[in-house]
């Protein structure tokens, strides 16, 4: 189920370090950091440098924008208006599919996904999709669940 | 014996009362901690000559108080900091009296924390109408995930995954603190309440109920540090620092998306060295407090703390354990639970209190030390309360802890 977000109660204001970023999503492409000398990803975008190896030639790659929740939280009392229209939601954060590195390093963003709790548990697999915002220039990612798992963890009472 | 030992003390402390709201100023509040602080050690403004404090960019400066009452200062500082960094300070004034730049430091804290500036950006008066996301914003608040209880939830619904826990542990920890808060007369909410009542109340952040919350008030609070060979002239039995790590960060402190444990918090990595400077383990400690931003928070960090295993706080707190006459006393005030909000400072002052055995409880006598012990009656004076350990944390990825040790009983 879609969660209805009024977006002119939000102003995103992308600076020189993510600015690409945010170019990106206006194409549909999901973006992380990648460094330029040793490969290591990671996400939010605007860190300027590596943490593996702390050189600021910070590059870009492009996943595939899919992954598995790793946990989330269902926010019921939201404190932003443009969300106040949109409780219940389930903000999840996503192991990303094609950013696991040798030594176990692993990258994880965070989105909106659904109003509906019992969509989602961890284990489960999902993809980004894109929403219009009505601003131009910004378009926002957002998840969904892409499929079913083996093993799923939902929080219950 | 560690490094510390008997050498620095807490000689001082005082706060305003939980207010909601104040209808002060910053200032005013600051004024009034401190002046209680100097009042309880016994210290007047000229005995002052450091004077540190830590905000938000929401409260006023040590320059402005000690302007105010009449202070001339060899020291001042006013530092950016949230939770833990009480904790900080203390370690940051015992350097400056070690290096000589000043003998007797006051360290406050200062906050609209209800009727102004909110923690996670809550405006007074309801969700804020048009938010601007920029910086770190820009990769939260564009999905709704900006409060501390969002924020958390997030780590806290990972650990009930992990360790299979489940949220009557954080019923527990809400139970005791309230129970504490019902034997201070400061305490915002005083009526006890039961793991029912925890497990009925009204969802904020799934898996956080509003009973997993602390308070948000206006208040300030103040300590004052200085060194052995003063404390013993002042009005109390000190109290002295024994150890402990100040804003200890984790790995990957400021996105803690991707850290390999996401409940896995920056104590891990301090206690062995607070309880090593300290020269004392655990079985030494006779309660304890923790920066119970949410009931979650307390669990963690006994975990990290190394006061129960990795995964093992559901069952360690089974039982009301953390109350007071139990095996570990915890937060006996209250905490930011049921007493209100200090930022941190609530604990060292609680702390300090009953090392000195003088919480200002119901009990006539309290200001020279004499307690009923009487629970019914409003006690809340440990019997044996000779060394406490303080757990603070600012985000998962920032921690101090502070051991104290007392000589009063
Ligand atoms: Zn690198």
């Amino acid at each position: 189920m879609a969660v209805t977000i009024d977006y002119t109660k939000l102003r995103i204001v992308p600076d020189p370090d993510t600015r690409e970023w945010w170019e990106a999503t206006r194409r549909h492409k999901y973006l992380v950091r990648r460094c330029n000398r040793c490969g290591h990803k990671w996400f939010p975008p605007n860190i300027p440098a590596c943490g593996k190896c702390a050189s600021m030639d910070a590059g870009w790659f492009e996943t595939a924008g899919t992954g598995v929740i790793h946990s989330y939280v269902v926010v019921t009392q939201p404190i932003v208006g443009a969300f106040v229209g949109a409780v219940p939601y389930v903000v999840a954060i996503i192991e990303l599919d094609d950013c696991k590195e040798d030594d176990g390093t692993v990258t994880r963003v965070a989105g909106v996904m659904t109003n509906d709790e019992s969509e989602v548990a961890i284990g489960l697999p999902c993809k980004v999709v894109f929403e219009e915002t009505g601003n131009p220039n910004i378009v926002m990612p957002r998840w969904q669940i892409s499929g079913s798992a083996e093993k799923t963890w939902r929080f219950t009472e | 014996m560690g490094a510390l030992t008997d050498k620095y003390c807490i000689v001082g402390v005082g706060e305003t009362p939980h207010m909601r709201p104040s209808n002060r100023t910053t200032l005013s509040m600051a004024c009034e901690a401190v002046s209680k602080a100097m009042e309880d050690a016994g210290l007047k403004p000229s005995d002052i000559d450091g004077m540190t404090s830590y905000q938000a960019a929401d409260s006023t400066s040590s320059a402005h108080v000690a302007t105010a009452l009449g202070m001339r200062l060899n020291y001042c500082l006013d530092i950016l900091g949230g939770g833990s960094s009480t904790e900080a300070l203390v370690a940051h004034a015992i350097g400056l009296i070690e290096a000589g730049y000043a003998k007797t430091i006051v360290c406050f804290r200062s906050m609209n924390g209800r009727s102004g500036r909110r923690m996670g950006g809550q405006v007074p008066g309801g969700p804020i109408p048009v938010a601007t996301a920029e910086g770190d914003n820009q990769f939260n608040m564009g999905w709704g995930w900006t409060t501390p209880a969002q924020r958390f939830g997030m780590s806290a619904m990972r650990y009930l995954h992990d360790t299979g826990c489940t949220t009557r542990a954080f019923a527990e920890i809400a139970v005791a603190h309230r129970y504490h808060a019902s034997l201070n007369p400061k305490a915002i909410h005083r009526s006890p309440i039961t793991i029912e009542d925890h497990q009925r109340s009204r969802w904020v952040a799934k898996p956080f109920r509003l009973l997993d919350c602390c308070q948000e008030t206006d208040v300030a609070a103040a300590i004052i540090v200085t060194s052995r060979e003063r404390a013993f002239d002042l009005r109390h039995p000190p109290v002295f620092i024994m150890g402990g790590y100040a804003r200890m960060m984790t790995e990957n402190p400021q996105w803690n998306y991707s850290r390999p444990v996401l409940h896995y918090v920056a104590g891990n990595y301090g206690w062995k060295r607070a309880f090593g400077m300290a020269g004392i383990s655990h079985s030494d400690v006779d309660f304890i407090s923790c920066y119970d931003a949410f009931t979650f928070t307390t669990l963690i960090q006994l975990e990290a703390n190394g006061f129960c295993g990795p995964g093992e706080a559901g069952d360690f707190v089974k039982g009301g354990r953390l109350k007071i006459d139990h095996e570990l006393p915890s937060n006996l005030s209250g905490g930011h639970l049921s007493e209100g909000y200090t930022h941190g400072v609530q604990m060292v002052i609680e702390n300090v209190r009953q090392l000195r055995h003088r919480a200002d409880d119901a009990c006539p006598g309290w200001r020279e030390g004499r307690h009923t012990y009487d629970r019914s009656k409003g006690c809340r004076q440990l019997r044996k309360a000779r060394i406490c350990c303080g757990m603070a944390w600012g985000w998962e990825n920032m921690a101090s802890c502070l051991i104290l040790r007392g000589i009063a009983a």
